[in-house]
């Protein structure tokens, strides 16, 4: 497999990388003591054109390949993890499913103004007792002859407060589901806008890690939707949410690598300028090996994040690759983040210095997307199928 | 207005840079030349026109006048000499002041205004846009840090130590331009993607007279500074006897 990047692409990140050094890393910090949504990045990716830059250019992208935006992903959370979610949350599990399950119309109203930068996308599956069970979803719509009415509530949801285009889950209503209860194949997708009549953002969790992201509950309160806003086939809503979060999960893997990967590299440089025992620490065989180590099983992380972008972008099966490439380097980040701030010691626990906003926003690529435990179920699933 | 940006290549001063290892170190448009091509790229959306940016050098130009086609610029002129990295400022004024009649020719319309970094970031000597306006027979301001068409020319900001100057100009001119208090944009992915497609045009000229007014004999970095005395005699009256005494045995009195 090869997984270089052609001349354009690597100028385009290039282009990425040298925005992302001088605009996005000078803010990264203040975001998360502030707990602050990174305005300034999302207005200026959207410039940038990056925030559709896989989809085609009829529908406002522009027409790059996915590996390249799984790269995006990767470079911005070098960074800041924040902006890379916001993009990644955006691109992935808004824009995706209504450009691959969507109508003409709907990509012609929700993704066109989504993949151009104009709008933002946000995507709600989780509920208060729907989590890893997204099964059990609570929030229930009725077909009401020319419109749906959403009843329910969504937990977690990223950039909720700033989006205006959700792509939603519920079930939908049947009378005789006291003595059938509802089963995934109830669950139907929704595209619902900010200011629908009923739809409203509430809260803003208080999080661990990247705390610039804005994470909100939803609550549909006889929501209105209208009729055309059915997304997918009627019944198909799990199918969407699982292939959704197939491609969600390579993002977030990427994010993954890339905080790890910024955990490295400002451990190097901290550690050759630290000076302890009459010579910089890096000098040190302990340090040297550590992130020798920690460097090896970031490059393999980053190694199945791109088969598993390969085949998504290839039409290929792809559901336990993903799986495999989140697993991987979700944990390869919690541990790299960890070991950094332990290289770095008494500073690396400073909030001062970067090293524990890695630690802290590298726990939430374990969780969501999809917990460890489920990209396991995911990988065995598929490893008593096939062998 | 149609409006010319002269640009220059440097080292790009974010990487380390020595003397021995200049020449490997990354080409980058020179900084006041990014402003300068981003407060043209605004006049321009604001009052129409074009905006076209030209460089002396070789093939390796090529990326910087992409890049600058990526951001703001309509067109762009390679003017192709070899050696170009032995002419000083008088020579490239020169050149750059033949070749421009050849680019308006190309571009079909008399440039209005022509804009240059005030200073280049390599050797920071800042003489190149006053003598092209004094090649071209035209009127130069530099450190400017606005420009606004008026009637029959333009109404240019002048920053300097005290404060501003506001001077109109008739045009053509020429102006140097300072850091404004904006940066300049980022490339979008379809500028970037439009300008790896644009033709670099290319001119050569002919300058009989070209030859550089001065030569550089020798670059060698400063002797590292040597580790000062400290004088901590008790009374003033001491530490100037002192001072005198060390002045006096390293013969600079």
């Amino acid at each position: 497999m090869n997984f270089h990047f052609n001349e354009e692409e690597q100028e385009i990140l290039d282009m990425l990388h040298d925005y992302a050094v001088k605009e996005v890393a000078p803010r990264a910090h203040e975001i998360d003591e502030e707990e602050r949504f990174p305005q300034e990045a999302r207005e200026g990716l959207a410039e940038m054109g990056m925030m559709g830059m896989y989809f085609p250019e009829e529908y406002g992208g522009a027409g790059l390949s996915y590996l390249s935006y799984i790269a995006v992903c990767e470079e911005l959370a070098v960074h800041c993890a924040t902006t890379s979610v916001v993009l990644s949350a955006h691109e992935s599990l808004c824009c995706w499913p209504i450009f691959k399950y969507g109508t003409e119309e709907q990509k012609q109203k929700y993704l066109t103004p989504l993949a151009s930068g104009e709008k933002l996308g946000a995507f709600g599956l989780t509920e208060p007792g729907a989590g890893t069970d997204a099964a059990m979803q609570k929030t229930v719509a009725k077909d009401e002859g020319d419109h749906w009415v959403l009843n329910g509530s969504k937990v977690f949801i990223t950039n909720a407060q700033y989006a205006d285009t959700f792509v939603v889950f519920a079930m939908v209503y049947r009378p005789d589901y006291k003595e059938r209860p509802y089963t995934n194949k109830d669950i139907s997708a929704f595209i619902v806008e900010k200011g629908f009549e009923g739809f409203s953002v509430q809260g803003h969790e208080m999080k661990m890690g990247i705390r610039g992201s804005s994470t909100c509950s939803l609550y549909f309160d006889n929501c209105i939707v209208p009729k055309e806003n059915l997304l997918g086939e009627q019944g198909k809503g799990f199918k969407i949410a699982m292939t959704t979060l197939d491609g969600g999960r390579i993002g977030i893997a990427a994010q993954a690598v890339g905080i790890a990967q910024g955990a490295i590299n400002e451990t190097v440089a901290y550690t050759k300028e630290r000076v302890q025992f009459g010579k910089p620490i890096w000098k040190f065989q302990n340090t040297q090996f550590q992130l020798a180590d920690m460097q090896a099983k970031v490059d393999a992380a980053r190694l199945l994040i791109y088969r598993a972008a390969q085949a998504k972008q290839d039409g290929e099966a792809h559901s336990h690759l993903a799986a495999m490439a989140k697993l991987v380097a979700s944990e390869t980040a919690s541990d790299v983040a960890r070991r950094c701030v332990q290289l770095v010691g008494g500073n690396g626990y400073s909030r001062e210095y970067p090293f524990e906003r890695h630690m802290r926003d590298a726990k939430i690529t374990e969780i969501y997307e999809g917990t460890s435990e489920v990209q396991r179920m995911v990988i065995a699933g598929w490893l008593g199928a096939t062998k | 207005m149609e409006i010319l940006v002269c640009i220059k290549q440097v080292p790009d001063d974010s990487e380390d840079i020595r003397l021995d290892n200049v020449d490997k170190v990354t080409r980058v448009v020179n900084a006041f030349d990014t402003y300068a091509l981003e407060m043209a790229a605004r006049c321009k959306e604001a009052n129409g026109g074009s905006v076209t940016v030209a460089t002396i050098g070789d093939d390796s130009a090529v990326t910087e006048l992409k890049s600058c086609l990526a951001v703001g610029a309509q067109k762009a002129f390679l003017i192709k000499d070899p050696a170009f990295a032995e002419y000083d400022s008088v020579a490239k004024a020169k050149i750059l002041a033949a070749a421009i009649g050849k680019i308006e020719e190309a571009n079909g319309a008399k440039f209005d205004i022509i804009f240059c970094g005030k200073e280049a970031t390599d050797f920071a000597k800042g003489m190149v846009g006053i003598q092209l306006a004094s090649e071209l027979g035209v009127g130069v301001t530099t450190d400017v840090v606005a420009v606004d068409p008026v009637d029959g020319g333009v109404s240019v900001k002048q920053e300097t130590e005290t404060g501003y100057n506001v001077i109109e100009m008739a045009t053509p001119c020429v102006v140097t331009i300072q850091k404004p208090d904006y940066d300049p944009r980022y490339p979008t992915i379809k500028s970037k993607m439009a300008a790896r497609k644009a033709t670099i045009n290319e001119v050569e000229v002919a300058v009989d007279d070209a030859g550089s007014l001065t030569k550089v004999l020798k670059l060698y970095e400063p002797p590292k500074k040597q580790a000062g005395i400290k004088i901590q005699e008790e009374t003033v009256a001491d530490s100037t006897i002192r001072a005198v005494a060390i002045m006096a045995e390293a013969k600079v009195l």
